[in-house]
């Protein structure tokens, strides 16, 4: 038992060493040239485009529900005019990054451990090597970028829509006009509250891509470990969105609390 | 060149280690926030913080300028709360500045608020301590505001039966307010007080001019009027009337009642004023009397002519010329 907890211990920190290593990797090989301009771009538009439709609607719905559920205490309190700004502030700042990466992680980082991992069975990825191409610059490098540069944008896409959402259950409930509800939220949002969040997808898009590669990148091989590869890459990235939004409301606190 | 499983594992307790590590330089640099240097401290010490907490907003006019940083009780009645202000708000903070425990909001966290004090004082330094002023809280507040609907409720009571016996149309006030009839007589009695007033006006001015007259020198009313030894003797002079009227008053009491004792007695006086018949007896009386008297002279004549008795008569007339002669 005792062995067993030890040798689990060790396998985890191996592992977090060996992502470490797969990023220092991935630094290295993304600053030197060539580039794989028109890879990056077919990422971009197969992770950020195809994620869109998820994204919006996770959002939309997210930011529909928390004001319904919020509603009563708010009212209970006489603060009903105070939900746009509680929306808006959780939406801005905590709730639209983490939403739109847990979607994001369990629709990319699956697809690429899925991907590469068939890859790295079917021996494509030993056949590029052979070949003369580097599979790590054209397969890796240019997703990992195209996961860090395309979730800010849906994380802001989303954060519109659950707004949107929420101003909807305004309306309807609240008899709040969309003017009012969105000057509202400006009002009680700042950059204080924008500059994190937005900083923090960026970690988020690099995390999902970096984690989905890495699981993708080293799968056993057989059918299995294909599977294996997409399961492990969704949980594991999950668990280190959750341990970077830690750490980026410590940071963001020393910045903008005062 | 693939890495060894020892080295990947160093390199995993490496990464984890610098986590903890950044999220623990972080709790404590957001918890010591003037580590960069743009804060400074001030403390102060309350009663009752109300709730108070570490992390509360600090205003100064109103302005957001820093954060409570730390609450330490000292003793039972004092506590002691550190703050963080701005160091841009250095040159603007006072030592007579006064820190008091707001409420942001009916239902918001509880802040400080820093008042400017009242005339002039040093600017505070880092670590100053300022003074506090302990706000009525709101239990004792709505205990005031308990105190204050009774009395309005008592008072409102005594309003009500005020209007009540205004309308009754029993009053002096309710008449006027619902009978036409008074208010046109208070019309009238306004209109004619206007009229008096104007003639006690008119009065007056006259009442001027003859006062100027007066004030004539050396005239009687002048000397009346202003001079005091004068006015004095007058005075005195009033006295003494007043005292002879008094006499007079009871003189003419007694006069009365002696008239009155007269006409009811049976005196000899009322007698003689009320019976006629005594009249005419003394009437007879009298006139006998005179011829009585007649009789009676010359009776005396035929005396002295008789010879017994002319002896006697002619001795006086002797003893008449003698002091005649002696007075000559």
């Amino acid at each position: 038992m005792t062995l067993e907890f030890t040798k689990n211990i060790r396998q985890f920190f191996i592992e977090i060493g060996e992502l470490s290593y797969f990023a220092g990797r991935f630094f290295r090989e993304a600053v030197k040239p060539p580039f794989e301009f028109k890879e990056l771009l077919r990422q971009c538009y197969q992770m950020g485009n195809r994620s869109l439709v998820l994204v919006l609607v996770t959002s939309f719905i997210i930011g529909l529900v928390l004001d319904l559920q919020s509603r009563p205490t708010m009212e209970q309190f006489g603060a009903v005019s105070m939900m746009p700004n509680m929306v808006g502030i959780s939406i801005v700042r905590e709730l639209g990054p983490v939403i739109t990466a847990l979607v994001c992680a369990g629709r990319i980082a699956s697809g690429i451990g899925a991907e590469l991992g068939s890859m790295r069975v079917t021996e494509q990825i030993d056949a590029m090597e052979v070949s003369g191409t580097n599979p790590f610059k054209y397969l890796v490098v240019t997703r990992v970028m195209a996961t860090t540069l395309m979730l800010p944008l849906l994380v802001i896409l989303g954060d519109g829509l659950a707004l949107y959402g929420s101003a909807l259950v305004e309306y309807f409930k609240g008899a709040v006009s969309f003017q009012l509800y969105f000057t509202t939220v400006f009002d009680a949002l700042s950059y204080g509250d924008l500059i994190p969040a937005t900083a923090k997808s960026f970690f988020f898009g690099f995390a999902i891509g970096l984690v989905g590669c890495y699981k993708g990148y080293y799968c056993k091989k057989g059918t299995a470990g294909v599977g294996v590869a997409a399961n492990t890459a969704v949980v594991f990235t999950s668990m280190v969105l959750f341990v970077i939004d830690f750490v980026a409301v410590f940071i963001s606190d020393i910045f903008y609390d005062l | 060149m693939e890495k060894t499983a020892k080295e990947k594992f160093r390199l995993g307790i490496f990464v984890v280690a610098g986590t903890i590590l950044i999220v623990l330089a972080a709790y404590l640099i957001g918890n010591q926030q003037h580590i960069f240097g743009n804060t400074f401290t001030l403390h102060t010490t309350f009663k009752n913080v109300n709730g108070l907490q570490k992390g509360n907003n600090v205003r100064y006019a109103g302005i957001n300028i820093g954060t409570v940083k730390d609450i330490e009780m000292i003793n039972d009645t004092a506590i002691s709360v550190a703050m963080l202000i701005q160091n841009k708000m250095l040159p603007h903070i006072k030592k007579n500045a006064l820190a008091t425990i707001g409420s942001d909001g009916l239902v918001g966290s509880m802040i400080i608020n820093i008042v400017p004090g009242q005339g002039e004082a040093s600017l505070v330094k880092p670590e100053t301590m300022i003074s506090s002023y302990s706000r009525v809280a709101t239990a004792d507040m709505l205990n005031t505001l308990s105190v204050t609907n009774e009395n309005a409720a008592l008072l409102l009571q005594d309003l009500l039966r005020i209007s009540g016996s205004m309308n009754s149309n029993t009053g002096a006030i309710g008449r006027l307010l619902n009978e036409p009839e008074m208010a046109e007589d208070l019309q009238e009695t306004l209109r004619n007080l206007r009229l008096a007033s104007e003639n006690t006006a008119m009065m007056m001015k006259e009442l001027g001019t003859v006062i100027g007259k007066y004030n004539i020198e050396q005239s009687v009313a002048s000397t009346v009027f202003s001079d005091s030894i004068a006015g004095a003797k007058l005075r005195l002079t009033i006295d003494h009337l007043e005292n002879s009227s008094v006499h007079l008053h009871s003189v003419a009491t007694q006069l009365d009642a002696m008239v009155g004792e007269i006409k009811e007695g049976k005196g000899a006086i009322n007698y003689l004023s009320t019976d006629t018949v005594l009249v005419g007896h003394l009437e007879r009386t009298v006139q006998n009397l005179d011829q009585g008297m007649y009789r009676f002279n010359q009776n005396m004549e035929a005396l002295q002519h008789n010879f017994l008795t002319r002896g006697y008569f002619r001795k006086l007339e002797r003893k008449k010329a003698k002091s005649e002669k002696s007075r000559d």
